[in-house]
């Protein structure tokens, strides 16, 4: 093979490779628009990405890219980019209670439009919030191995049977889960948001007991599903997805009472495409995505009224309007208050 | 006429070819380099006035410093079994036929060139509890308890050691393959044992490939962000985890910025310590 | 013992040893991707080795995975231009290191290297830093700068390597029938380092392709790239998609691996 012969394969070759690439972004244009949202790892990634964006895309012809950040990293990256003056990373957030309450105070969410929504007058009054709706709510209680713990625990002091030593799990205080569990055994301990030091002591008793810290939800999934740890504090929707998928785990309200909060969708301030941002929000609060939620293996509780509450819901968390007023409800904002200095103190007091 | 007298011009100075990718680097790796440095001495996004009070931050307090020094021992751990695992495997590579050789080859290049989150993943698979490695530590009697080897510093430095091996066998294989084979016989004729011409002749005058195998492999594992949170979880933080947390997760840019001119300062240091122990190597190989 | 007996026992140790560790190493090295392979063949949903049973399910689930598609794209996208931009930054860079000689070659030389050797983290975060502060941003462009930074010393490194085995008296001749400088480039020196470009141009491709250090930095979710891609699933939820991306992604890399042996004798090169 001469040298020109090597050259003239090698022009050639570029030019092919350059025709493609300049091909690709007109095939890349003609594809529909992409909306990028955030979303909770666990059962809310798989549900948006197999329920709620394939009903999206019949809607509006438009992708969906997911962003799978916890609700405290997401308003952080918002304030971020606010600051930076860039565009937000995503458009569509997924908040928890708390902080929504941080997203609401820097400033970096829309007011929801509620006249252009379709589904938001269906909304049962107590998720309807001008910020955006209230997608569905989140109960955290026991998780447990029935395979290896035969009889159901009956409430967070289970925990500390010396029985489960090394056997017990926990979770960082970033997410909703952490943080909620560490303010309900507060105050079943004695204490409350503003007395948080019962918690504490009670954590430090728990340690021998503890077999594993997962950093993330997708950490503590994984305790369960390698079988490193046999009881932990865990979310209601979380279990079912995990035992749907044939991972050994079971899940019980503690007898003292279900710390829950609500999770909503909001409309980022500076979004890219807002009114495809307000039809996923609308997709997500509608009956036939709800009532497709509530089945196997997600079981996301609904807040539209025009949806009936599934079976296994009802058994487990509420069956009635009465049930859900007696879930107990938690004050994220002086939890908020304290979230950072908790955080420290968790990460060099709970070690194992 | 006009032409070739235009290309001369450029003729006269071939290494004017350098300026391209030269003032590419100044403005795309050096400048920001300069910027992390400077904002490092800053309490906010901006360039203005200089304080210390990151470095006071990090140098003052017990929990920064440990993730500091326990990066650098991972480092050194992983060397060392890559050592005593890869030398070994370039030796047998090596002296292997022809036809051997190229197998050998592609086995150990596989993996580098195989994505770092997919090499992290499988092992993922295999050190969970109910793992392949635990199941056959259990049938052999070895244990009677699956061990936790995921989210353990155990876990870390064996995944890491086989990520990263390919990075000591290559360098290493180089220098063998150079090696002049009349030094091993004449070591035999003596009547040196296989051991003593291995320890005494092959190791010495491989020093520098080891050295140079050593220096990429350190500076790969210290930097493994994928495979130290995949495989240590987020409760063992190391260096490039604490960064990412400051910066992204809090963040606190300057603060992370100051963590990165540590960690890049405390890098650089070993590398120079170990290349200066290759340079030694050099001088004894040539004596 | 008799002496021939004793060197016996000295090399039967010393082979078995060897061996014995070498066969070792390249179990561990092997294994992983094996049992990966295999696993993403189970038919259950958990990931379990062995696989309780076998089937296709999750490759085709692939099928659906749009965003794991889009990150892909995007991968392939930033890695081919990020190695086209390597390949003229380098090569040309090599032809003009080549000429130069002692203390500034071997400085300039240690500053293109560099890249391989600081931590590419603290780089995509300076380069984060940077983009901000300057005004610009983040997007496709940056993060292709970003990659080259990190993928052109690959390039200097093989273009270098073939170009000290470029025999100087062919220069001279070309030079001396009369041919300008450019015009013995272009005809001499290009096509005998066409093979070296060539293979720094393949490792520049895939170091671009499984990059994450830079990525996870100047790739936000409107540019996500692969690696992080499923760096992200991994640790949300342990999906066997992954394990089937996984085989995927293999597959891939021993095809392109071929290519590049065939083409640009990738083996010779790297020894």
């Amino acid at each position: 093979m001469t040298g020109s012969d090597i050259r003239r394969r090698a022009i050639l070759g570029a030019g092919i490779a350059a025709g493609a690439l300049a091909a690709l972004p007109r095939r890349l244009g003609a594809q529909s628009q992409n909306l990028v949202v955030s979303t909770f790892p666990g059962t809310w990634n798989e549900a948006h990405r197999e329920i709620l964006a394939p009903y999206f895309r019949k809607q509006t012809g438009a992708s969906v890219t997911q962003t799978i950040l916890l609700a405290t990293d997401q308003v952080t990256r918002l304030q971020a980019a606010q600051a930076g003056k860039n565009p937000p990373p995503f458009d569509v957030s997924i908040l928890d209670e708390g902080p929504l309450l941080d997203a609401v105070k820097a400033g970096v969410l829309e007011k929801f439009p509620v006249d252009k929504s379709e589904h938001f007058k269906d909304l049962l009054p107590p998720f309807q919030d001008e910020w955006g709706p209230k997608i569905s709510i989140q109960v955290i209680g026991i998780g447990y191995n029935p395979k290896k713990i035969k009889t159901p625990p009956k409430s967070w002091d289970d925990l500390w049977n010396p029985a489960y030593k090394g056997r017990v799990g926990l979770t960082a205080l970033n997410s909703s889960l952490g943080m909620a569990f560490m303010v309900d055994l507060a105050r079943v301990r004695g204490g409350s948001e503003t007395a948080i030091e019962p918690a504490f002591k009670a954590l430090r008793e728990l340690l021998p007991n503890v077999g594993a810290i997962s950093a993330n939800l997708g950490a503590h999934a994984a305790l369960f599903q390698q079988e490193q740890v046999d009881i932990a504090p865990y979310n209601f929707n979380f279990v079912q997805t995990l035992k749907e998928k044939g991972v050994d785990v079971e899940f019980v309200k503690p007898q003292t009472g279900a710390a829950a909060w609500r999770t909503s969708l909001h409309i980022v301030k500076g979004a890219t495409l807002p009114d495809l941002a307000l039809k996923y929000i609308d997709g997500h609060i509608a009956p036939e995505v709800q009532s497709e939620m509530q089945k196997s293996p997600f079981f996301v509780i609904p807040t539209n009224r025009k949806v009936s509450i599934g079976e296994r819901v009802a058994k487990n968390i509420a069956a009635t309007p009465d049930d859900f007023g007696k879930l107990v409800w938690q004050d994220w904002s002086k939890i908020n208050q304290q979230r950072g200095e908790w955080i420290e103190r968790f990460n060099r007091e709970i070690k194992l | 006429m006009v032409g070739r007298r235009f290309l001369q011009l450029f003729a006269l100075a071939e290494w004017q070819l350098i300026l391209p990718l030269g003032l590419f680097f100044l403005a795309f790796f050096l400048a920001p380099l300069v910027v992390l440095v400077v904002l490092s001495f800053q309490t906010e996004i901006s360039l203005g006035r200089f304080t210390g009070v990151h470095y006071g931050k990090f140098l003052g307090d017990a929990f920064s410093l440990g993730i500091l020094w326990d990066t650098m021992v991972l480092g050194v751990e992983v060397t060392m079994v890559c050592a005593l695992f890869g030398i070994p495997l370039a030796w047998i590579s090596a002296r292997a036929s022809p036809r051997f050789q190229p197998v050998l080859l592609f086995l150990v290049v596989l993996p580098i060139l195989t994505s770092v989150v997919v090499r992290t993943f499988a092992w993922i698979v295999i050190l969970g509890r109910q793992g392949v490695m635990n199941k056959t530590l259990i049938w052999l009697g070895l244990v009677d308890e699956p061990l936790r080897l995921l989210f353990s510093e155990f876990g870390v430095v064996m995944v890491l050691a086989q990520v990263q091996m390919p990075l000591m066998v290559l360098p290493v294989l180089t220098t063998m393959q150079r090696l002049d084979p009349n030094l091993i016989d004449a070591s035999a004729a003596l009547g040196a044992g296989q051991w003593r011409t291995f320890l005494r002749v092959v190791l010495p005058l491989s020093l520098p490939g080891i050295v140079a195998g050593a220096i990429l492999v350190f500076a790969a594992c210290v930097t493994a962000f994928v495979t130290q949170t995949l495989i240590g979880g987020a409760r063992l933080v190391y260096m490039p985890l604490y960064i990412y947390q400051q910066a992204i997760g809090a963040n606190n840019w300057p603060f992370a910025a100051a963590i990165s001119v540590v960690f890049l300062v405390c890098v650089l240091f070993a590398i120079y310590l170990l290349s200066l122990v290759g340079r030694a190597s050099r001088g004894y190989v040539h004596a | 013992m008799p002496r021939a007996l004793r060197l016996d026992l000295d090399a039967l140790s010393f082979n078995g040893a060897i061996g014995f560790v070498g066969a070792v190493a390249v179990f561990f090295l092997v294994a992983p991707t094996i049992i990966v392979v295999l696993t993403s063949f189970t038919s259950s949903a958990a990931l379990r080795f062995p696989p309780d049973g076998y089937s296709l399910r999750w490759y085709l689930a692939l099928v659906d995975a749009d965003q794991m598609q889009r990150a892909a794209l995007t991968s392939l996208v930033v890695a081919s231009l990020a190695t086209a931009g390597s390949v003229v930054l380098g090569a040309t860079a090599a032809l003009g290191l080549a000429s130069v000689r002692g203390r500034w070659m071997r400085a300039i030389d240690a500053l293109f290297m560099s890249p391989l050797l600081l931590p590419a983290l603290a780089f995509g975060f300076a380069g984060l830093i940077f983009f901000n502060l300057v005004g610009y941003g983040l997007s496709l462009p940056t993060l292709i700068i970003g990659h080259v930074v990190v993928c052109v010393p690959f390039v200097v490194r093989t273009t270098l390597a073939a170009l000290t085995q470029l025999d100087p008296a062919l220069i001279e001749a070309s030079r001396s029938l009369g041919a300008g400088w450019f015009y013995t480039v272009r005809r001499v020196t290009l096509p005998i380092i066409a093979r070296g470009v060539g293979a720094g141009a393949f490792l520049a491709f895939m170091a671009s392709f499984d990059n994450v250090p830079v990525s996870l930095f100047l790739s936000d979710a409107r540019t996500e790239v692969l690696p992080i891609h499923l760096w992200e699933i991994i640790e949300t939820n342990l999906d066997v998609r992954t394990a089937a991306a996984s085989g995927v992604l293999i597959v891939f890399t021993v095809v392109v691996m071929v290519v590049a042996e065939r083409f640009a004798g990738l083996s010779k090169q790297l020894r």
